[in-house]
């Protein structure tokens, strides 16, 4: 045992115990303990494995910079976190707490082995390995790395837990409640804006809980805060990330520090937080030093261990041995005498330290090596002492200790200010980045800022040794096992860069992202290649600033509510008559209605049946519908769509193709001509609101001279279609005002009148083929009008239909779905829709791009019909299409299938496909090669069934 | 494989409210029937030539039941029957949108934080009788700010029920 509690001091509860296990065993600590700080109590030294090697090790730090203590915390079936760092979690009764990344425990661990053969696993090692043979990586070595290098485990079961979210808003943000913290939110406040307040510690302030000196002025500063009514102030929150214009992503962990029983409501909580001005002021982390078994549990941050003393009262050994490059070791090993805390000897690389810092170590009979540097640290699961030397390279003088305290001086932590992309300069004295320019209202405060005392020190990371470095296990990235040597192998394989060096290596991309290794893998590169660091490069730091649970992020944005699901006002009756439905954009639609036992194939036939032969009713309501009205209304449809608008006469209706600027379709509609000056346009289902933004685009940069404006009403009118031979019987009774007459209202022509009393914009349209009528009514009546039609309908054998017998009878006429029969590279002409185009326009939207050499080019692939030999074989959509069934693999494909279905009305299967130079190739047979064998068919038009269109006249 | 249970409740199945439901301070209903127009024009003098009468010209401003939502932009909320005229051949466009949207109703002193939970807007310094287009998390939405602590939400007919009950999810924890 080498870690016990101290006989008095810190800001635990001694008279509140709290028990808990780590890894099944029972265990205690103090109320204010943090899992590291009461195991380390309790002389636990041996906290987890290494990633790579699986070594012993202990904790580095006392704050999220730690990277070998990771833990899993189960709070019951669904509540598991992986990698949590032990001196983050705090304790509370029934805590259950496990180890990771050992097999099978934490001491015993088979896979160490590695470690004894970590001259074979250098850098760049999985790269080089298991590149070949390409098959196994999937099935052999992936799984395999996985198994022995795994960080925690991922959960099985759904969260049971809810995450709340909000946005927030204040004049001043300030991140990290330590001293400068405090004091920039008091300030802040004092001129009567809102301030937040946040940290991610249990409580506030920062470094000032491990000092006690500052207890006082930390209480008085904190009643103060409580006491403002414009200061919000939040611990346990973490700001994730910074986003453009002083965005602030924030979480709070709102119940993980409460027994499992005691926990209420939202588990964490997301702010999102706008600010006028963020304050930074999140403090720096001591950095390690780098010498050979730097790794040993029992190695830490000399900051750590006077956190754990002065905090948690809690001493990290019996016998301590400093090793320091900084002023900052002497203070923390003088703070740690005077707390009790037994410290051997300080070793310092300097040989001129301030006097006075020698002057209280003599006094605390601590004896002073000054010029030595540690050469090597001993021990397997503690360590047990040190090498020491002159300059590291004398004579090795041994010395015994159960912990061995680094202090390599400090980093700023700047990582909001590199996410907000503030620029660093290098900083010689701190030899460390500081915050430099930003062109946020954003500025850095205390240590953070390079404004606070440490004392002076020197900024080298690798210690001198005896030992060449690429013989030594000398650590730079505890938590990716990445040790010195592999910055020198990077170095010497040709890498230049830290970006590149940090990639091969791996230094700084563990779950730390590098917070207590990325300046020394940058210094150790910078003495390889002996250039200065600031020609190294820096490596960038993104979002999160710790690892964070995706349940905050998600927020109420999960589950039933992860998003909208739209209905339209007929969905209630369809479900009522047993629609199966399928999701179309966000909209779900009845896709067929099956009666009895039937499945889709006899569904969609009886309804196919029924539409050609009676009359169907579907609902269209989720066609996108956008309201054009102005005096120019004309001309800007005549400039988006292909084709001609301006000569179209109110009361008629036209298709209109719409082209991206590349030529290629992106959407089509019906649309009608209501007065001179209002167009009713419809599009597709999925393209209403890209549509919509498109015209918008236009109407706002191009012509914003135009008199027109765009409104969308595709919520406003549910759109019932009545299509079959006795559709005008079904609508006849029920619509008033509107001569139904095939003379007075054409095939593509509009009226508006009234239907079972509601105001009605009524379409003679058909997407059957049939004779057909889109009812336009409101919204708010869609569902009785729907009623008043089915209920007319049964009169006439009529049959609801859903989408996939719409699908089928539009394939029957050849009509295509963008989307489905267009992938985004197909013109009109490529459609067979090239008599869309008018062919006098001066311009519209992508006639440019249909001169283009390769559009006009022969060969471009062709919407053409294809009847299989054999007439009840379905093709599969998507299949590819090759002319010589018999050519070697792998083959020359020459389309695709686009649409396909079996057609109950022609008793055989019906396909769309596209083919290259597929019209040249009318009555040829072409070949869809599937896992069960080759399918065969015959290319002919995309028109199947009655081809004159005298269907349409009822 | 893991097999992840399936929820207790799906997208499907969300219902939109017929009747108020009653939060601790706040409390969230479906506003009465209402007519509702888009109005659209380059000069405000025309529309109002149109309507017969003026309209707010500031960005967000609102007169008996007219909302300035852009600069060539109203939106109109009336209680029911109003028949605006169309302005016919004029550089106008009126278009009846009365049945696209809903209006839910949130009040009390919560309603606020509820908003705020999915709504990016610095809420609390909109005025009373202001107006305006945002969103709701991934919704869009027009917020109406009738009183201190009475707020009058648009949204989409087909939106409405995801909204409901995305504003129900957050009264229970917005304080």
């Amino acid at each position: 045992m080498s870690g016990f509690r101290l006989a008095d001091g810190g800001r635990i509860d001694r008279r509140t115990k709290r028990t808990f296990t780590f890894d099944g065993k029972a265990r205690w600590g103090y109320a204010g303990d943090s899992l590291a700080s009461a195991l380390l109590a309790q002389g636990q030294m041996l906290f987890g494995r290494s990633f790579k090697y699986h070594r012993p090790r202990g904790i580095l730090g006392a704050g999220v910079e730690e990277p070998n203590a990771l833990v899993t915390v189960d709070r019951g079936p669904g509540r598991v976190t992986p990698n949590l760092r032990a001196p983050s979690v705090p304790i509370y009764d029934g805590l259950h707490a496990t180890s990771q990344n050992r097999f099978p425990t934490l001491k015993t661990d088979l896979i160490a082995v590695n470690n004894v053969f970590s001259a074979f696993f250098p850098a760049g090692f999985y790269n080089k390995t298991f590149m070949w043979p390409r098959a196994a990586w999937e099935k052999v070595y992936e799984p395999i790395i996985r198994r022995l290098a795994g960080l925690g485990d991922s959960p099985t079961t759904r969260d049971p837990d809810h995450y709340d979210a909000t946005y927030a808003h204040c004049e001043t943000l300030v991140v990290g409640a330590g001293p400068a913290g405090i004091a920039a939110a008091l300030e802040a406040a004092a001129s009567g804006g809102r301030v937040f307040l946040i940290d991610e510690q249990e409580e506030i302030g920062g470094g000032a809980l491990s000092d006690p000196a500052q207890w006082a002025w930390l209480a008085e500063a904190s009643a103060k805060l409580a006491a403002l009514d414009n200061v919000t102030v939040l611990a346990r929150t973490t700001a994730i990330g910074h986003y453009h214009q002083n965005f602030v992503v924030a979480a709070e962990r709102l119940t993980d520090h409460l027994a499992v029983d005691e926990a209420e409501g939202p588990r964490e909580k997301l702010w999102r937080i706008r600010a006028g001005e963020v304050v930074l002021a999140m403090g720096a982390i001591e950095r390690p030093l780098v010498f050979e078994g730097n790794d040993v549990p029992g190695v830490m941050l000399a900051s750590a261990a006077k956190t754990f003393a002065l905090r948690y009262g809690v001493a990290v050994g019996r016998k301590l041995i400093v090793m320091a490059v900084h002023d900052s070791g002497w203070r923390d090993a003088l703070a740690l005498h005077k707390a009790g805390v037994n410290i051997a000897a300080i070793v310092d690389i300097r040989r001129d330290v301030a006097a006075d810092l020698i002057e209280g170590a003599r006094d605390a009979r601590i004896a002073c090596y000054q010029g030595y540097a540690v050469t090597s640290a001993s021990g397997g699961q503690a360590v047990n002492g040190v090498t020491i030397a002159l300059a590291g390279v004398g004579k090795g003088q041994k010395l015994d200790c159960d912990g061995v305290l680094m202090a390599g001086g400090w980093t700023p932590t700047v990582h909001l200010w590199s996410h907000a992309k503030g620029t660093l300069r290098w900083d010689e004295a701190w030899g460390a980045f500081l915050p430099d320019k930003t062109h946020e209202n954003l500025r850095c405060v205390g240590a953070c800022g390079g404004d606070w005392d440490f004392g002076k020190g020197l900024s080298i990371g690798l210690l001198p040794a005896p030992k060449p470095l690429h013989e030594s296990k000398a650590f730079v990235d505890f938590q990716n096992d990445v040790k010195a040597r592999d910055i020198g192998l990077a170095v010497q394989e040709g890498f230049r860069s830290i970006e590149h060096i940090k990639r091969y290596t791996t230094n700084g991309m563990a779950t730390d992202q590098g917070k207590t290794s990325n300046l020394n893998g940058l210094q150790i590169a910078s003495g390889v290649l002996h250039r200065p660091v600031t020609e190294i490069g820096l490596t960038t730091f993104r979002p999160p600033y710790t690892p964070q649970s995706f349940g905050a992020i998600l927020g109420h944005h999960k589950e039933a509510l992860f998003q909208p699901l739209r209905k339209t006002v007929i969905d209630d009756w369809a479900a009522d008559h047993g629609a199966v439905y399928e999701n179309v954009a966000q909209w779900r639609r009845a896709r067929y209605f099956p009666q009895g036992s039937e499945d889709m194939d006899a569904a969609v036939a009886r309804e196919c049946r029924a539409v050609r032969s009676a009359v169907g009713v579907f609902d269209a309501s989720t066609l996108g519908k956008i309201e054009v009205v102005g005096p120019d209304a004309a001309e800007f449809l005549n400039r988006m769509y292909t084709n001609p608008w301006k000569s179209l006469e109110p009361g008629r209706c036209r298709y209109g193709l719409l082209l991206g600027e590349h030529g290629f379709i992106i959407d089509d509609g019906v649309s009608a001509r209501l007065a001179p000056d209002r167009f009713h346009l419809t599009t597709t289902t999925g393209g209403a609101a890209r549509v919509l933004n498109m015209m918008e685009d236009y109407l706002q940069t191009e012509w914003s001279d135009l008199d027109v404006w765009l409104t969308s009403t595709t919520e406003q009118w549910a759109v019932i279609a009545v299509q079959g031979p006795k559709a005008r019987r079904v609508i006849a009774p029920l619509v008033e005002g509107i001569d139904l007459s095939p003379e007075a209202f054409p095939h593509m022509a509009v009226r508006e009148g009234q239907i079972c009393g509601v105001e009605t914009r009524l379409f003679r349209v058909s997407f059957t083929g049939e004779l057909g009528f889109e009812v336009n009514v409101p919204a708010q009546h869609g569902r009785l009008v729907w009623e008043a039609i089915w209920a007319e309908g049964q009169k006439h054998g009529a049959v609801a239909y859903g989408t996939e017998t719409m699908h089928v009878l539009r394939a029957e006429k050849g009509f295509i779905i963008v989307g489905q029969d267009t992938d985004g590279t197909v013109t009109p002409d490529d459609a067979g829709l090239g008599w869309a185009v008018g062919k006098k326009k001066p311009d519209f939207v992508g006639k440019r791009s249909l001169a283009r050499p390769d559009i006009v080019a022969p060969g471009r692939k062709q919407l053409v019909g294809l009847l299989t030999d054999d007439p009840q074989a379905v093709l599969e959509e998507g299949a590819q299409i090759v002319a010589d069934p018999n050519q070697p693999v792998p083959m020359t494909m020459i389309g695709h299938v686009t649409s396909s279905y079996h057609s109950a009305t022609l008793g055989r299967s019906i396909a769309m496909a596209l083919v290259a130079g597929g019209r040249d190739r009318m009555g040829d047979t072409l070949h869809i090669p599937m896992p069960n064998g080759t399918i065969s068919a015959k290319v002919v038009a995309p028109m199947f069934y009655d081809a004159e269109g005298s269907r349409l006249n009822g | 494989m893991v097999e992840i249970a399936e929820i207790a409740v799906s997208a499907a199945e969300l219902k939109l409210g017929t009747e108020p439901v009653q939060g601790a301070g706040v409390r969230l209903s479906l506003a009465e029937g209402k007519v509702r127009y888009s109005m659209r024009a380059r000069d405000p003098k025309v529309l109002e030539g149109v309507l017969g009468r003026e309209v707010p010209k500031r960005i967000g401003g609102t007169d008996a039941g007219i909302a300035c939502l852009g600069p060539d932009e109203w939106y109109v909320v009336l209680p029911d029957n109003f028949d605006l005229p169309r302005g016919e051949g004029l550089p106008v466009s009126v278009v009846d949108v009365s049945s696209r949207a809903l209006g839910l109703v949130l009040e009390g002193p919560g309603a606020l934080a509820v908003l705020c939970s999915g709504c990016p807007l610095d809420l609390a310094k909109m005025g009373v009788g202001r107006a305006t287009r945002t969103v709701f998390e991934t919704v869009e939405v027009v917020i109406w700010r009738e009183a201190e602590d009475r707020w009058h939400v648009e949204v989409w007919r087909s939106f409405a029920t995801w909204l409901w009950n995305a504003f129900l999810a957050a009264m229970p924890d917005a304080k």
